[in-house]
């Protein structure tokens, strides 16, 4: 975070250090050109005075006669004194008269440094412009600056000698030196820069403490507190307030502040719906406790009691299960065993459950008969209904003196009966399931069992167990561990079956609730 | 689960396919929920139905009250294994099978 805000500074000031360089540059450039033209139009401006002085008090005529005679004369000599009396007392570098010749060269008819009269030399540059004045007698628009080692830095003023008739005799250059040019130029351009680079600090302060007021310190403001909320348990600070800058940073804070506000009120919400699923699960915990507290589940169920044993268990998918079993005396020679299951799984088929299993076993009363039992409960269940759900449900008395065995079934899975060396499904008639529909009549079925015979009870829980390939365990897979197992004690057999169960469905998820009751009726009861 | 749902007036055909589970039997409830008003033949089609759960048979029990009070309900093509759960259950006598 640290390096990164440093890195924000340090591009600022360079973009704004780099921009003044620029337009300081260009400035002193610009003023440098404008300046330099300025003087040099002054200079050539002086020779053009001088210029138009000397070709007033010199002879055109003779001038011309020169051009043919190539000869000096008194006028010549007096001449020629006059132009070095000029050039001393004006300071000009040099003053000459020269006719240019279509060669390049031109020939002189006096020069002020050392040329005869009728000497050639060539015309080292602006060539076509001279041409052109002695052609026109003009003045040319340039001020043919030039600069050499032997001569110096120059501008040369050109004007046209003419003869008393108006013809171009020759050419009357003025030179006039320039290196007082170039040391004021130095200077001026050494001041502008002093001048410039003063301003630009000026400016590079000013603007920076400006930026950083407006832009930076807002920016530093934002980056903390949205450092500081994502780092302190989102705990809101009021730094992001002191941003009144009226512009966009202040609307950026303004959003960054309603966006942590936003940030804690789903925090809290997402609390809050944590604590209550937090709480839910708790009471779905002790539901859970409640449920299976409510079969009964100490084993041995009947210590005391030899004529039978009995063992039972329930596996459900969800926290709380559908499916039910119970077993209880309904007098000292009765015992019954019911198996029954909810349609539906979760927190309804439990309390619908509860509801069913008490009122089976408060309606299971000596003498009454089981049809009876269920058409009664049937119409309860159906009066408490509202949700459309339905129970299948076994009930079976079995009196452990005579061993009769009586059972009334309401739409639920046929038994596996042991008899004889061998479990078997137990083909029984079914009737309607209990809650589906009032006033259906259930018959009650009786057999015999005899000591040593067994009945395992069980829901579809366990016929409809799937696995991964989405098979189903069924009865053919039931009957053969059933028959596997049957020497075995009635916990033993319960255990083998769900292992087998276990070992079929292996992965897969379980869908539905596991229950299983066994009960085997081992001696007869002494009748009092 | 597929559901195909095809109406003719006050007569409405629903063709089920695959498994009527606990996953699958609250779209089955809300699909019949949201159409049934109105409709005096419901025609359910089982031909392709593989399975039937208790949550299957719940709704199979509350949309014939339903239909009771207001035409009637008709269960066709069920096969074997649904048909024996019907049996088991005591569905075959209050459903009208064809």
């Amino acid at each position: 975070m640290k390096t990164l805000r440093k890195s924000l500074n340090k591009k600022l000031l360079l973009s704004i250090v780099l921009l003044c360089v620029i337009i300081s540059t260009v400035s002193c450039v610009i003023g440098f050109l404008q300046y330099s033209n300025t003087i040099r139009k002054l200079y050539n401006n002086n020779g053009y005075t001088l210029g138009h002085l000397i070709l007033e008090q010199i002879d055109g005529d003779r001038i011309a006669g020169y051009t043919q005679t190539w000869t000096t004369d008194t006028y010549y000599n007096e001449m020629e004194d006059y132009l070095k009396e000029v050039e001393e007392a004006s300071g000009a570098a040099y003053i000459y008269i020269v006719v240019p010749c279509r060669n390049g060269k031109m020939r002189y008819i006096y020069d002020s440094s050392g040329m005869n009269i009728g000497d050639y030399d060539p015309i080292s540059s602006y060539y076509e412009d001279v041409c052109k004045v002695y052609e026109t007698g003009e003045k040319p628009e340039g001020y043919f600056v030039r600069q050499s080692e032997k001569y110096g830095y120059l501008t040369s003023s050109i004007m046209a000698v003419k003869d008393n008739n108006g013809n171009i005799a020759a050419l009357l250059f003025v030179d006039i030196h320039m290196e007082v040019i170039v040391s004021t130029l130095v200077s001026y351009v050494l001041r502008a820069a002093l001048i410039c680079s003063g301003l630009l600090v000026l400016f590079c302060v000013f603007y920076w403490f400006l930026l950083k007021r407006i832009l930076l310190k807002p920016i530093a403001i934002i980056r903390q507190n949205a450092y500081d909320f994502a780092n302190n348990d989102a705990q809101l600070t009021d730094t992001l307030e002191q941003i009144q800058t009226g512009d966009e940073l202040q609307e950026l804070a303004q959003s960054v502040l309603t966006m942590e506000n936003v940030i804690i009120q789903y925090i809290a919400h997402v609390q809050r719906v944590t604590a209550e699923k937090e709480r839910i699960g708790a009471e779905l915990d002790i539901a859970t406790h409640i449920q299976s507290s409510m079969l009964p589940c100490i084993f041995p169920a009947f210590p005391d009691r030899k004529e039978f044993d009995i063992y039972a268990s329930m596996n459900p998918a969800k926290e709380v299960g559908g499916d039910f079993y119970d077993f209880f005396m309904v007098d000292d020679r009765h015992l019954a065993i019911v198996m029954a299951d909810v349609s539906g799984k979760g927190v309804p088929a439990a309390l619908f459950m509860v509801i069913g299993k008490t009122l089976i076993k408060d309606h299971t009363q000596p003498g009454v008969s089981l049809g009876t039992v269920f058409f009664d409960v049937n119409n309860l269940l159906c009066a408490s209904n509202s949700e459309g759900m339905f129970i299948t449900a076994f009930e079976g008395v079995l009196d452990l003196v005579t061993g009769e065995f009586c059972y009334v079934n309401a739409g639920h899975e046929l038994p596996f009966l042991y008899r004889e060396g061998r479990f078997q499904a137990y083909k029984i008639k079914p009737g309607f399931v209990l809650a589906g529909m009032e006033d259906i009549r259930y018959s009650e079925g009786v057999l015999t069992l005899e000591p040593g015979d067994k009945i395992f009870q069980y829901t579809d829980g366990v016929t409809e167990a799937t696995n991964a390939h989405n098979e189903l365990y069924g009865m053919e897979r039931l009957d053969a561990v059933l028959n596997g197992n049957s020497k075995r004690l009635p916990d033993e057999i319960i255990d083998a079956v769900k292992e087998d169960i276990d070992s079929f469905v292996g992965d897969a998820p379980q869908f539905d609730d596991i229950t299983m009751l066994c009960l085997e009726y081992k001696v007869r009861m002494e009748a009092n | 689960m597929i559901i195909t749902k095809k109406k003719d007036g006050t007569s409405l055909t629903l063709v089920l396919e695959g498994r009527l589970d606990t996953m699958t039997a609250p779209r089955l409830e809300s699909d019949l929920r949201s159409s049934i008003d109105g409709i005096e033949k419901l025609v359910l089609d089982f031909a392709s139905l593989e399975y039937i759960s208790s949550a299957g048979l719940r709704i199979l029990l509350s949309t014939q009250k339903i239909m009771n009070k207001q035409g009637s309900m008709v269960i066709r093509n069920v096969n074997e294994d649904v048909m024996d759960i019907f049996d088991i259950t005591g569905f075959a006598d209050i459903l009208t099978i064809e």
